[in-house]
């Protein structure tokens, strides 16, 4: 299954330029293909520029049929403080960060292991692992409600451990498919210098890795930061301020009005840590994905 | 009267020792473990607020400050909660062994059924101080378990401006007046009559024009969903919706945003509570001469009998907190809260003393004279359950077929008993 | 004790996963037989009646058709799209890396959230997209015309469509990164040749990308098929069911109908495993996928 992360030659750009016979026709050529991507990648922020043209909004504007209000107001970034905003962002941070540990912690051996070694059920664990991929806590709510009921965990930790589990298979799926590429001939000359088999994970497999290892960590963050409907199932023992974002922000549509204001400062606030994450890494998350660097 | 009530007061203060003695005895497991440490009530209650500044998390933060004070060895925690989340939220809750010890907003009599909650009578020292007319829905088995704590009625709201451009003299009392009137004030551009049949509250909505045909959810007992009369009010709105006198596409506009339609200035008649005051007073778009509020009209004639809404407070068992509970209680239902919550929310006292208080306030009066008669939901356990039915698929019936949708909702509701 | 060693490094994965993805399945299938009461608790065995009385749901044959076309509209119109995409963000472009950051934003962005902001934009009276529509005389304000998501066919292809644009940026990163994957030589190869652009595409590109694509589809039919934020924010389903697919179906019984919820759970299940493996055996991914 490692499809997407197979092995690579380079991760040159196709398109390199060609001989400078043809340069011209090529300039024109990019000309139009970047105004065409640029274009595109702008429809692509627009809802979120409308998101944040509406958060905004001075209060009396909200409902006003104009593409930009007459000026601007900041008012909903000051005020949402005081609904509890930041303890709900402190219990998304500690879930989507309890949830990316544990799936560190867990995937990594297991991923390791069964790229290196071809032991008795091998193969069973690795249909495990394709077959979770299959399965998501929309699918069986009902069952992942009434046990996590029985157990009496803290709500935090119960979510902590559904999105951990449901991350699992995909960070498996990479970095097994990321450590197979590593040549094992790395570690073992490492072990013949005197390191043992975990010095030499450590040491020579990890930071070889390491882009394979980032990716699968904020994928598995980002989709814990974003889960709604677990959340919205198993955080509801939680007082309004300690409840996770995305179940925070769906409050905001209340009975009397919806506190448009309100939900779009907040789900800006909500969207920029993930999306300063996301430019950071972009490059890797190709890279990731290719198993690129090494040779 | 002042005399008879403390007199009361002291009869209940036996029983009050009494059970707390009877609590103390089964609670000491759990409140002997934590040894000598405060014992923390979870307080859910529904947000009536329209933002951060009226949240009713303030208002009830006051009063939990209030009490702490009053009784340092018990802390309450709050937990706010949306109307449109309420019940799914509450149902979870209680799904997820996550109990609350009190909550405040809509009552699940099916609760009380499965002996999850406290009695009104062991919670309260003084029960019969909430006013009878809303006992029967909180009550399960001939014993009163709802307790409620905030009521409104429903009348019929319309905007003078518009009817004035219109050329319309009087507020309707008569579906046909509705007809003619919502179909001359969708001639001016704006909405003739705003039907919200989304699943928030299409249960209420749908109740109030089942009662101008003399209909209703329940009769004798029985479920009553698809009766001739409910059909009948069905049809009359299909027409309404289909003429283009309503907004478009009622099954899915839920009340919260047609309200503020209304008070925008936008929509010329719609079915309201008190609550619709403060958002049309926020809105500064109609003074208070430009809006009035009439009795909701029906088939041939007003209704004489109105919807009349209570929010309960439910106590629940599972935590063992029976004492602390009703000092909670006690606390939070002096007329001073209830006061301050109907200012805070132009809705409608639910103790006696209270409305006795506010029987001659300029604003209130009309209502909470018509309180005695207001008609009720139905108190039975599978009304919660029918309820969630109802809001969900009610809508479909005004694009749909009326006799189907109502069969439908009436088989769900036999099927699941009474 | 040497046959016990992998579970030491494979043991962690192979609880957690147990515990949280496996057990709640057999929980699942277990209430989906039970009689259980709106507060959750088990009143009694209740043998097939929850699967009755779901297959007696009049919404059900709605639900279940508009799931199909839900699922099938928006795998097909995203891999379509991610190809295009795929193909032009792969080209050498001033400032490449910011535009493909642009278009990470959906990804980043929790769907919720963005099916928020277009219910926001699709409010009959003031949202954005109306205006704009409204200016081109293509609608009227506050009217029917305006009103997308209360009218059920026309919410239905809006809400395709934001579920489009979220799935647009894994799928043509995931194509990416297969383009990235062939080797510069087999096009030297194809140019040698002189096929043409489209050939090279048709004959090379694509039966390479092939890996990619599968991968990428299986993943878009999983996700599309459970998605919730989008129809829950955007419709909650209604009006009545007629916007619902069998997962927010599922939902809202789960309210006060939890061992009908059960059952229907059960069936979207098996619904989900059967379209994946027909996909996987139509496509024949043994061949493709194993090392």
């Amino acid at each position: 299954m490692s499809a997407v992360a197979t092995r690579v030659g380079a991760v040159t750009d196709v398109d390199t330029p060609l001989p400078s016979r043809r340069l011209r026709p090529i300039r024109r050529r990019t000309f139009v293909l970047s105004v065409l991507a640029y274009g595109i990648a702008l429809l692509f922020l627009l809802p979120y520029l409308e998101m944040i043209v509406t958060a905004l909004r001075p209060h009396d504007q909200l409902l006003a049929a104009n593409l930009l209000p007459t000026h601007f107001s900041f008012s909903n970034f000051t005020t949402i403080w005081s609904t509890g905003f930041g303890g709900n962002l402190l219990e998304s941070l500690a879930i989507a960060g309890g949830a990316t540990g544990v799936v560190l912690l867990v995937a990594l051996p297991a991923a390791y292991y069964s790229a290196r070694h071809r032991f008795r059920g091998r193969s069973l664990f690795l249909l495990l692992v394709l077959a979770t991929q299959m399965l998501q806590p929309a699918a069986m709510l009902v069952g992942i409600q009434r046990e996590f009921s029985n157990f009496g965990l803290p709500a935090t930790l119960s979510l902590i451990l559904v999105n951990a589990g449901f991350n699992l298979a995909f960070a498996v799926w990479i970095l097994n498919a990321y450590i197979s590429s590593i040549p094992v001939e790395l570690e073992e000359a490492a072990m013949i210098d005197g390191t043992s088999r975990v010095g030499a994970l450590a040491r020579v497999t990890v930071p070889l890795a390491a882009p394979g290892i980032v990716t699968a960590l904020i994928f598995t963050f980002i989709a814990a930061w974003n889960e709604f409907i677990v959340a919205l199932t198993l955080s509801l023992g939680l007082p309004t301020n300690h409840q996770p974002l995305t179940v925070a922000i769906n409050n905001y549509i209340g009975e009397y009005s919806v506190d448009w204001g309100h939900l779009f400062a907040g789900a800006v606030i909500a969207t920029i840590p993930v999306i300063v994450l996301f430019a950071v890494i972009e490059g890797r998350v190709v890279g990731g994905l290719t198993a690129g660097s090494i040779k | 009267m002042r005399r008879r009530l403390s007199g009361v007061r002291v009869a209940v203060l036996a029983t009050t020792l009494a059970a707390v003695a009877v609590g103390a005895g089964s609670a000491t497991a759990t409140t002997a473990s934590k040894a000598s440490g405060a014992v923390t009530l979870k307080l859910v209650v529904a947000d009536y607020g329209t933002g951060p500044s009226n949240t009713s998390s303030k208002y009830w933060q006051g009063i939990v400050k209030a009490f702490e004070k009053a009784n340092p060895s018990i802390k309450v925690n709050v937990t706010t909660i949306s109307w449109t989340n309420f019940d799914s939220q509450v149902q979870t809750m209680v799904q997820n062994h996550n109990y609350p010890d009190i909550t405040e907003g809509d009552y699940f009599s099916a609760y009380a059924q499965q002996g999850l909650l406290y009695p009104a009578k062991q919670v309260l020292s003084n029960p019969s101080n909430l006013l009878p007319v809303f006992a029967s829905q909180g009550t399960y088995n001939g014993v009163q378990y709802g307790m409620p704590f905030t009521t409104s009625s429903r009348t019929l709201f319309y905007d003078k401006k518009l009817f004035a451009q219109a050329g319309i003299k009087a507020a309707p009392t008569t579906w046909a007046a509705v007809k003619a009137d919502a179909a001359k004030i969708k001639a001016t551009g704006k909405i003739g009559f705003g039907l919200p049949l989304g699943p928030e509250e299409a249960q209420a909505e749908s109740l109030l024009w089942f009662l101008g045909a003399g209909g209703n959810y329940m009769s004798g007992g029985k479920w009553t969903i698809n009766s001739p009369a409910n059909i009948t009010a069905f049809n009359f709105l299909k027409g309404l919706v289909s003429a283009g006198d309503t907004e478009p596409n009622p099954g899915t506009v839920d009340r919260t945003p047609l309200w503020e339609k209304f008070a925008a200035g936008d929509v010329g008649m719609i079915n309201g509570s008190p609550a619709l005051i403060p958002i049309i007073q926020a809105a500064h778009v109609l003074t208070s001469s430009q809006w009035a509020s009439v009795p909701i009209a029906g088939e041939h004639g007003p209704l004489s009998d109105t919807l009349g809404v209570c929010d309960n407070v439910a106590a629940f068992k599972a935590n063992g907190h029976l004492a602390q509970i009703k000092r909670f209680l006690d606390f939070a239902y002096q007329n001073q809260y209830q006061l301050q919550f109907d200012r805070e929310y132009d809705l409608l006292p639910a103790t006696v003393s209270a409305a006795n208080a506010l029987k001659s306030d300029p604003t209130f009066g009309s209502f909470i004279q018509a309180l005695p008669h207001a008609v009720q939901y139905p108190s039975n356990t599978a009304w919660a359950q029918v309820k969630t039915d109802i809001q969900n698929t009610i809508g479909t019936a005004v694009t749909g077929s009326p006799a189907s949708v109502l069969g439908n909702l009436q088989q769900t509701a036999q099927k699941l008993g009474g | 004790m040497q046959s016990l060693r992998p579970l030491l490094w494979i043991g962690p994965a192979i609880a957690l996963i147990a515990v949280v993805v496996l057990w709640p399945v057999v929980v699942l299938v277990h209430a989906s037989f039970q009689n259980i009461a709106s507060d959750g608790f088990v009143v009694g065995g209740a043998g097939f009646t929850n699967y009755n009385d779901l297959w007696h749901e009049p919404a059900l044959r709605g639900v279940v058709v508009r799931t199909v076309i839900w699922v099938v509209a928006v795998v097909v119109v995203t891999l379509l799209v991610s190809l295009a995409l795929a193909q032009l963000f792969n080209q050498r472009l001033p400032f490449r890396r910011l535009a493909r950051t642009a278009l990470i934003a959906p990804w980043a962005a929790s769907v919720m959230m963005t099916a928020l902001i277009f219910r926001w934009a699709l409010d009959p009276y003031s949202g954005a997209v109306n205006i704009i529509l409204h200016a081109l005389g293509l609608v009227k304000m506050g009217s029917n015309t305006a009103d997308w998501l209360g009218r059920p066919t026309w919410a239905l292809i809006w809400m395709i469509g934001v579920a489009i644009f979220v799935s647009l940026p894994f799928t043509t990163y995931a194509l990416l990164a297969g383009l990235q994957s062939i080797p510069d030589d087999v096009y030297e190869a194809a140019r040698v040749d002189g096929s043409g652009t489209w050939r090279t595409y048709r004959l090379i590109t694509l039966p390479l990308l092939r890996p990619a694509i599968l991968v990428a589809t299986t993943i878009n039919v999983i996700n599309v098929f459970n998605s919730f934020p989008i129809i829950w924010e955007m419709t909650r389903g209604g009006p009545g069911y007629e916007t619902s697919t069998t997962t927010t179906f599922m939902f809202i019984l789960k309210q006060a109908f939890i061992g009908e919820s059960a059952a229907m759970s059960v069936v979207n299940f098996l619904l989900v495993i059967l379209v994946v493996l027909l996909f996987l055996r139509a496509t024949r991914w043994r061949e493709q996928v194993t090392r």
